[in-house]
């Protein structure tokens, strides 16, 4: 290798990009809300009703990163950023197929009922996991159906069930939150539902506002 | 900087995480944009490989670095995003490599990149640029390479090749341009 070669790597690797801060706030979010839930499962603690503002703050940058997510998902996209990729494909990119639209319908109302009415700590941490599961499985779904913007919401509702998840949440934030996951939830539903008329077709969720 | 990161005998702890992200996670981010080029991706790569390494924390080797252990995670979620994101897009290895710098999504992202080493990056194939990247810049050994995008040493080799030489031919060109 060469003085140019060794120059121009040299180069690249001091080629730092920095994250945007509400990227890196959302990581340090993330790994909070593992921590929390993993606390939860592996030592169940009694219940402590105490202010946690910064929780609640914490919870509200996640729903914040939620809601962008799906406003990305729901906005008009620019047609240049979502040519197909790969051309002789039957349907557009981020359409969704009309199975997946139908059990991801299943999935968000259940969800959205199980949110709603949700028991309180050790068994609310149960069911929120369960929950929790069930968005892996269709996040895995929409990746594999050519879906990665509905991949990317769904990928986005986790740190924030993760939240819901901890069974020392304050009963004023676990409510904030589930209004918070309830209100997007009905977003998506509604998304869908407004798509879900022609059921032969699949859907193209990435395209209309 | 090194000794603040490294970790004592116990695994990790959440504000050891806490710590190295806010000091080396532009380095993770840097490494995942420019394998996936796209800045959604990276941030997911991440924020993946952070829960991994997380729930992982107890197999972590104290003989390595936290950063770096992260940093490998974050790679490798990187490259499992960008073939969940293009399914075949290492598939060009086994025949003659078109430069798709002319895809208008890919004009976009360049745009957005802003940088002109990012943009150089962004005008060899998927294939080079991955294995220019893995090869010289993350260090990792051919068969490494090889093993990750499904191919054989040759292919990588003759990848990382034909990427030094257009990253030259575009550094040459951007040395031109300033004199």
């Amino acid at each position: 290798m060469n003085d140019k070669t060794d120059d121009i790597i040299a180069a690249h690797r001091a080629d730092i990009h920095s994250p945007p801060p509400a990227t890196v706030q959302r990581w340090h979010d993330a790994l909070d809300a593992a921590a929390a839930a993993e606390a939860t499962r592996d030592v169940p603690r009694p219940r402590v009703l105490q202010p946690s503002s910064f929780f609640l703050g914490m919870a509200m940058a996640a729903a914040l990163a939620l809601g962008i997510a799906i406003g990305f998902f729901v906005a008009d996209e620019d047609p240049v950023t979502e040519l197909p990729l790969v051309a002789e494909s039957p349907r557009p990119a981020n359409a969704v197929p009309g199975a997946l639209s139908r059990g991801l319908q299943v999935h968000f109302r259940d969800s959205r009922a199980q949110i709603m009415s949700l028991p309180e700590a050790q068994d609310r941490t149960m069911l929120v996991l369960r929950i929790i599961e069930q968005n892996r499985m269709f996040e895995n779904a929409a990746t594999s159906n050519d879906a990665p913007k509905l991949a990317r919401v769904l990928r986005a509702f986790e740190p924030i069930l993760l939240q819901l998840a901890a069974d020392d949440l304050a009963p004023a934030d676990a409510e904030a939150l589930q209004a918070q996951l309830a209100f997007e939830l009905n977003v998506m539903l509604t998304k869908l539902g407004a798509e879900s008329s022609d059921d032969t077709q699949p859907h193209d969720l990435g395209n209309t506002t | 900087m090194a000794a603040v990161i490294e970790i004592g005998s116990s695994p990790p702890s959440q504000a050891d995480f806490h710590r190295v992200i806010t000091q080396r996670s532009d380095r993770w981010y840097s490494a995942c944009l420019k394998i996936t080029r796209n800045p959604d991706l990276a941030a997911d790569a991440v924020q993946d490989a952070l829960l991994n390494a997380w729930r992982k924390r107890g197999q972590f080797r104290n003989t390595a670095r936290l950063d770096t252990w992260i940093h490998r995670i974050a790679v490798n979620a990187a490259l499992n995003l960008l073939r969940k994101s293009r399914p075949g897009v290492f598939e060009a290895l086994d025949s003659d490599v078109e430069d798709d710098a002319d895809r208008p999504d890919q004009v976009l992202q360049d745009h957005e990149l802003e940088s002109d080493l990012a943009a150089s990056l962004a005008r060899l194939s998927e294939v080079e640029r991955v294995c220019f990247v893995l090869k010289h810049l993350e260090h990792w050994r051919t068969r490494e390479i090889s093993e990750e995008i499904g191919t054989n040493d040759g292919c990588v080799k003759q990848a990382v090749f034909r990427a030094v030489h257009k990253l030259r031919a575009d550094m040459q060109h951007l040395e031109r341009l300033e004199s």
